[in-house]
């Protein structure tokens, strides 16, 4: 067990053996329905996907499980360190594939010591938030692309708040072939990882997208984990209304800001849309399972 | 009467996988035989997997088939409930139990309340059925079969023990959700479930044999945890959650007699008021006769009285 301490709102608290089997034969599940044996993950240093590294691990063995490390010249190397801290430990295979030359092959980028600048689209002043999605996106492009070499399927680590408020980048970080923990609150995802072993230290961290030195989900979005968690749980699991919540003690700004954040992230939530027009339809009147007799890669 | 062994086949079904799932089904009839069991119960669509969609009209079976004729062949001195999607003679496709003993089947029941709200959409896929009995068995008792959602209705359990039922059988594909962590057994659907199981046995003084299945499907992960409980609403078996097994139970059907003799709630049960007063709640619902918790200016068969304003855009 860990020494690492969190707020864990007793509402949210989950049966964390219950949660392991069920997340192990779900994992085993996915790969086996799919005819694969081996699993990929970009590992950041972060909580989730350390959890996510833990959790495959434990259902399918470390020498399964490809670990690959996806740093931006801007990324902190502690988050480095935290990665290969979970690498370490768990004892399974891993990469380190730099994505700064494909970042800023489009954007361009300043000149370095010794390097010249790259020229890209000459929009090396892109904001953060263009600069933050395209690096999700060349993450997921590298790990579909090591999804084939290494012969595994992509294993998604987005948890259930930054799904609901929309924190994620479509086609980007949320890109999967199954997620384990994308039903898990923020304050799930710590309590499991404690139960797991994730490390105190990145256990006990502020979470960040690591889009710039000291960027931290917190401060940059104006709340708490817990209090967002118990917001977000209350609104969506136990459908109460938003008057409800202000009454039951959330500040009204909050839930004015997540009822929001929650509506307009609905898209990335979902399959984008196919205009009807034939007599079946994928995902509307052509209905079946992802996985069924003669759907395994064989 | 001699003690019963039901063997409770605890299996993950394959998902479309209808051979494979009865070769696992005659092989485990062959094992139950050989534990001794009496009674062997699988789960709701053990031979289909649960989440079939469009594939239910692939894997649907007619009762003539032969495949269940076949299985139905393996039970000299045996009785067994399995199930499957059932395709009737009109094409339409039902969730059905089948109740096979020696070498017969004796019995279908059509599952007659189908889930179609929050992650379940089982109306879209299949009809439902119309009949509730309670059948005779070879071991001397009555059975009264149900699938799952059909226990989530209280008059279920209650007619079929009215009918004569002594045990009464619930197979089903339960999806587990809500972990927390304040929850009986970390599960809340498992608690509901246990809640719900223990309440029938004891007010119908019946055994009650619940055998959920498990296995993942698509985003279901199914949470097992099949029981056997007394007719005093004391378990007396309780299957770990989603271990997949073929456990064996024995029980002493004697206990029904002693329960319904010490604690007669089936002998005192008013079916005549029941149905007295289901007539009169349907005849108001239906607009027939006047409703006496509606609004008093309601329309015949609503409930609520248009305001005043709009009352007379509703006349024809």
């Amino acid at each position: 067990m860990t020494g690492a301490t969190f707020e864990l709102p007793t509402e949210l608290a989950i049966d964390t053996g219950i949660a392991r089997r069920v997340i192990a034969e779900f994992i085993r599940g996915q790969l086996r329905q799919a005819g694969f044996e081996r699993a990929v993950l970009g590992l950041s240093g972060g909580i989730d996907s350390g959890l996510v590294a833990y959790l495959v691990a434990e259902a399918i063995g470390p020498q399964r499980l490809l670990c690959v490390m996806l740093p931006y010249r801007t990324s902190s190397p502690n988050s480095r360190a935290d990665a290969e801290e979970v690498i370490r430990q768990l004892g399974c295979p891993s990469e380190l594939v730099e994505i700064t030359p494909m970042v800023d092959g489009y954007f361009g980028a300043p000149e370095t010591a010794g390097s010249p600048a790259a020229r890209g689209t000459g929009e090396p002043d892109a904001s953060q938030l263009r600069r933050g999605n395209f690096m999700a996106r060349m993450r997921m492009a590298v790990l579909y692309d090591r999804s084939v070499t290494w012969g595994g399927l992509v294993v998604g680590t987005g948890n259930k708040t930054e799904s609901l408020i929309g924190y994620t980048t479509l086609f980007g970080d949320n890109a999967c072939a199954f997620n384990p923990i994308g039903d898990l609150y923020k304050s799930q995802v710590r309590q499991l990882a404690a139960a797991v072993g994730v490390p105190d230290a990145i256990i006990a961290k502020a979470p960040s997208a690591d889009l710039w030195p000291g960027q931290t989900d917190e401060t940059e979005a104006g709340f708490s984990y817990p209090e967002l968690d118990r917001l977000l749980y209350w609104l969506i699991d136990k459908r109460r209304s938003p008057e409800e919540l202000v009454a039951k003690g959330f500040p009204a700004g909050l839930v004015t800001w997540a009822v929001r954040a929650v509506a307009g992230a609905e898209f990335k939530r979902q399959v984008p849309p196919i205009a009807k027009l034939g007599p079946r339809t994928a995902g509307i009147d052509y209905l079946y399972p992802r996985r069924r007799p003669g759907s395994a890669r064989t | 009467m001699q003690p019963l062994t039901i063997a409770l086949a605890q299996i993950a079904p394959r998902l479309g996988g209808f051979d494979e799932n009865l070769e696992r089904h005659h092989a485990l009839l062959a094992e139950a035989r050989g534990v001794g069991a009496g009674l062997v119960v699988f789960p709701e669509l053990g031979l289909t997997g649960y989440l079939l969609q469009d594939l239910a009209g692939e894997v649907a079976i007619r009762l003539d088939d032969p495949r269940l004729a076949a299985l139905a062949a393996e039970t000299t001195g045996l009785s067994a409930v399995v199930s499957f999607v059932e395709e009737s003679a009109d094409h339409r496709l039902f969730i059905a139990a089948a109740l096979l003993e020696d070498g017969r089947l004796v019995h279908v029941h059509r599952k007659l309340f189908l889930p179609t709200y929050g992650l379940f959409d089982e109306r879209r896929f299949f009809a439902p059925g119309d009949l509730l009995r309670a059948v005779p068995s070879r071991l001397g008792i009555g059975l009264g079969v149900g699938i799952c959602e059909d226990f989530w209705h209280l008059p279920v359990p209650q007619l079929l023990a009215l009918d004569g039922a002594h045990l009464l059988i619930n197979v089903s594909s339960s999806p587990g959700r809500d972990l927390a962590a304040t929850n009986e057994v970390g599960l809340g659907t498992a608690t509901s479930w246990r809640t719900l199981m223990r309440t029938y046995a004891q007010l119908t003084t019946s055994f009650v044999v619940f055998v959920n299945r498990v296995g993942v499907e698509e985003s279901i992960s199914f949470w097992g945890g099949s029981e056997v409980i007394g007719p005093d609403g004391a378990p007396v078996f309780s299957a770990p959650l989603y271990d997949e097994g073929l456990y064996p139970v024995q029980i002493d059907l004697t206990e029904v007699r002693r329960a319904r003799i010490s604690l007669p709630l089936l002998r005192d049960e008013r079916p005549e008021l029941e149905v007295r007063e289901m007539e009169r709640i349907v005849a108001e619902r239906a607009g027939l006769a006047r409703d006496a918790t509606a609004d008093p200016d309601a329309e015949p068969g609503l409930d609520v009285a248009p305001a005043a304003q709009s009352a007379s855009v509703l006349r024809p």
